[in-house]
């Protein structure tokens, strides 16, 4: 599938010389040794866990946050580290704690601004869209989780080679190249494979690190043969779906992927023109909490909105399936009326990662 | 009907099979559903042997059918012989038997079923050839409420796992090897080792220990990083589950993990001002999989460490079959500047071929040399003329598994470059390799 590298790489040796004193990223955060260390006992002191995550404010309160968001369809409202915890488990604690500290981990983030941003978009488009299109094994948390992490090894990347820009354009701008292919010719790696072991590094569950390893692999996502869990397949569907919804929607940080993809992952989520038509609409009015102009709007009166989303996508899917035909699944409509599907946390919380 | 007594063969009853003797497959059935009504009504045990004789088609077609029938004749005697206990000897097909054994538990038809596998091996004339017959056996034993066809379905299930298995023994069904994530199969302790595994890559239950390698001089050559792992409760010993990892194709992944790990090791101790090699064992799948080199970059460009600074150790297994991929990933590994060391050299799959084609850098000898040294003159000759050699090849010679000075003595004297045993120092944590090497700077 990709080209072999041509002679005239950047050297290796060159760029790690000159990146030697460099304040690098670390190789895991403390946090999460110290975590895993806590839960390998044999009876997890949960006490012990609460105590590790508050002594760092922001990863409580990003705890917190996490355990109210959406994804996890908790009936309570968790309002210190310990009822997180308790709503939680230690299992998803120690995933949401990887997620938050994952930002952090990089030094000098702030160059890297846009790109975090968006990833912090994608993850929880991600999650809601795994919460909507409800496939087996397909877990909303984990869906926020691998958005996130998905994309880390191009900051490595960067960080590594100045030139990886040129060719990131160039990945992004191939509408019939796989993407890792035009790194590759480039580099002799690329950041799926970064991406991939920095997981499993954090000790991220398989499903989630396979998936970061094949998320532009297409054959590894229509094959049933290509030995790639299924959850991993879902996993990449709906990132890349939410992907495309974001840049449907905002027209910003164009790439390809969706050309290359799009098919492939439409098949494996079952999606067709309306239903993408609908969660544009939905999609939309998330995303517009987020502006600063609506955000208190959405707070304040939230079921007279819903009812105005849930109507005005009603009409999309009337003036895309005139006939009646797209009826058949109208009932997500009306599903999306049921208060779980936009709780003013969920935007709470991409203004939090934004 | 226990108690009644073992028929012989000859006899006219339409009940039994006039080969054996035994009671033949209807009446067998019968007797069965007997045997499974008494248990359940008594609530006493039952234990059912399902017996086929391993490669009878064979006999049959070497011996003709009167051979096959002799073989039958025989085998059965044996049985009958071989059991004391009241039981049930059924035929259930040309060389298939059931044995019932009422008031048996699983350990008791464990036992003679152990017996009746002795006593069907030996050796057995026919027609001047002598055979050596096997058979493999499945036992289940009754459970409450059990039906007896269900029953003997399960020992013959066992019964053909034993065959799957490579014939000539037991198995207990229900104990019989299941399906892993992957599909491989299993016996359930690889089956408790995978999950462990699983959970050891997902809960931070995986740890390299590093243990040096030292020059005559006392510098240190190179740590060599060893696996450890901890996961539910379970302390693994690396022998018991890198076989596993390596069947169920989850070796991938704990390479990949250890190669980044490792890298990060090399980096942190460069940082600290001990700049040392670490050497990382790679397995074959790893190098048999086309995206190895992107793995090794990734690990290098990941933790930002020179590709010096790295070592990849292979064990010798590797060389009994390099594809074209394996020797594209090594050479690649060498052009990128990686060193290459072969592991456990001189006992498996030597070959001085192997030395001259691949672009190995260092040669770790096996401690089989080292432990009968300074004792064993010739081991000494060996160690010594094939340091010789790997000199020449450029190569830097290690002796492993150095335990007492008179080794270490004499592996210096055979000039090897540089060692590792106990007797240097003992595999340890990171953090410990780094106050070892500071404290020795001191020194």
């Amino acid at each position: 599938m990709t080209s072999l590298p041509p002679n005239d790489r950047p050297s290796v040796d060159a760029v790690l010389e000159r990146t030697l004193k460099e304040n690098d990223i670390p190789p895991r955060p403390l946090i999460i040794d110290r975590i895993s260390a806590a839960m390998r006992q044999d009876e997890p002191n949960l006490k012990h866990v609460g105590q590790l995550i508050s002594a760092d404010v922001s990863l409580a309160a990003g705890l917190i946050k996490t355990a109210n968001s959406p994804y996890f369809g908790l009936q309570n409202r968790a309002r210190s580290v310990h009822e997180a915890l308790m709503m939680l488990g230690l299992d998803v604690t120690s995933r949401a704690v990887a997620a938050i500290s994952l930002r952090r981990a990089f030094p000098d983030s702030g160059h890297y601004e846009r790109f975090w941003d968006a990833s912090a978009r994608i993850a929880a488009l991600s999650g809601w869209l795994a919460q909507r299109v409800q496939k087996p094994k397909l877990r909303p948390d984990d869906a926020y989780t691998f958005g996130l992490f998905r994309d880390c090894g191009i900051v490595i990347m960067l960080r590594r080679f100045p030139a990886y820009r040129q060719t990131l354009a160039r990945a992004n701008q191939s509408a019939d190249y796989p993407f890792t292919g035009i790194e590759q010719q480039d580099f002799p790696t690329d950041h799926t494979m970064l991406g991939c072991l920095l997981a499993q590094n954090w000790w991220l569950p398989e499903e989630i690190c396979l998936a970061i390893r094949h998320h532009h692999d297409q054959l590894a996502i229509d094959l049933f043969e290509s030995g790639l869990p299924l959850a991993s397949r879902y996993l990449v569907a709906v990132s890349q779906t939410a992907e495309h919804i974001l840049q449907h929607l905002t027209g910003a940080s164009q790439t390809m992927e969706w050309e290359k993809l799009g098919a492939s992952c439409r098949r494996l989520l079952n999606l067709d023109e309306a239903d993408l038509a609908e969660l544009y609409a939905e999609a939309a009015i998330l995303l517009g909490t987020i502006d600063p102009r609506n955000r208190s709007c959405f707070l304040g009166h939230s079921t007279q909105r819903r009812r105005e989303i849930a109507l005005r996508r009603g009409k999309a899917r009337k003036q895309l399936h005139p006939t009646g035909e797209g009826g058949r699944r109208l009932s997500l409509a009306e599903h999306s009326l049921r208060p779980s599907i936009f709780p003013p946390c969920l935007c709470v919380e991409l203004l939090f990662l934004g | 009907m226990i108690n009644r007594p073992i028929p012989s063969p000859g006899t006219s009853n339409p009940a039994l099979d006039p080969i054996t003797g035994f009671l033949n497959r209807n009446a067998g059935l019968q007797a069965a559903a007997r045997a499974v009504i008494e248990a359940n009504s008594g609530g006493s045990m039952l234990a059912a042997l399902w017996l086929d004789m391993d490669r009878f088609r064979q006999i049959n077609d070497s011996f003709g059918h009167a051979g096959g029938d002799s073989v039958i004749v025989r085998v059965a005697g044996r049985l009958r012989a071989a059991i004391e206990a009241p039981c049930e000897l059924l035929r259930m097909g040309s060389d298939e038997f059931v044995v019932l054994l009422p008031r048996f538990d699983r350990v008791g038809a464990e036992r003679i079923a152990r017996r009746l596998l002795v006593d069907i091996e030996m050796p057995m004339p026919i027609d001047d050839i002598l055979i050596r017959p096997s058979a493999s056996i499945g036992i289940a034993l009754c459970q409450v409420d059990d039906d007896p066809l269900s029953l003997l379905e399960r020992a013959d299930r066992a019964m053909i796992e034993a065959k799957r298995q490579g014939g000539n023994r037991l198995v207990i069904s229900g104990e019989e090897p299941v399906a892993g994530r992957f599909g491989v199969q299993l016996a359930r302790e690889e089956l408790a080792i995978e999950n462990a595994l699983h959970a050891a890559l997902e809960s931070g239950g995986l740890e390299l220990e590093f243990q040096p390698v030292i020059r005559p001089d006392g510098s240190v050559e190179a740590v060599e990083a060893l696996m450890r792992c901890n996961a539910l409760g379970l302390q693994i010993a690396p022998e018991k589950f890198i076989p596993v990892a390596e069947k169920t194709g989850l070796i991938v992944r704990l390479g990949e993990w250890s190669l980044l790990r490792g890298a990060h090791c090399a980096a942190s101790l460069r940082e600290q001002g001990c700049a040392t090699k670490v050497s990382i064992n790679v397995s074959r799948a790893q190098l048999t999989s086309p995206s190895f080199m992107q793995a090794l970059h990734g690990a290098l460009i990941c933790a930002n460490v020179a590709p010096e600074l790295i070592e990849l150790e292979l064990t010798e297994s590797l060389f009994m079959d390099l594809s074209a991929t394996v020797q594209a990933n090594l050479r690649g590994a060498a052009e990128a500047g990686v060193g290459l060391a072969i592991d456990d050299f001189g006992t498996g799959y030597s070959c001085l071929a192997n030395l001259k084609d691949l672009p190995a850098t260092k040669l770790k000898f096996d401690r089989a040399f080292t432990g009968v040294l300074p004792a064993d003159q010739r081991a000494f000759a060996i160690v010594r003329a094939m340091t010789l050699l790997a000199r020449d090849l450029g190569m830097v010679v290690v002796a492993e598994g150095v335990e007492n000075p008179e080794q270490l003595a004499a592996c210096e004297a055979a000039g090897v470059d540089a060692t590792q045993g106990f007797f240097n120092a003992c595999p340890m944590s990171e953090a410990a390799l780094l106050q070892w090497m500071k404290s020795r700077e001191q020194k």
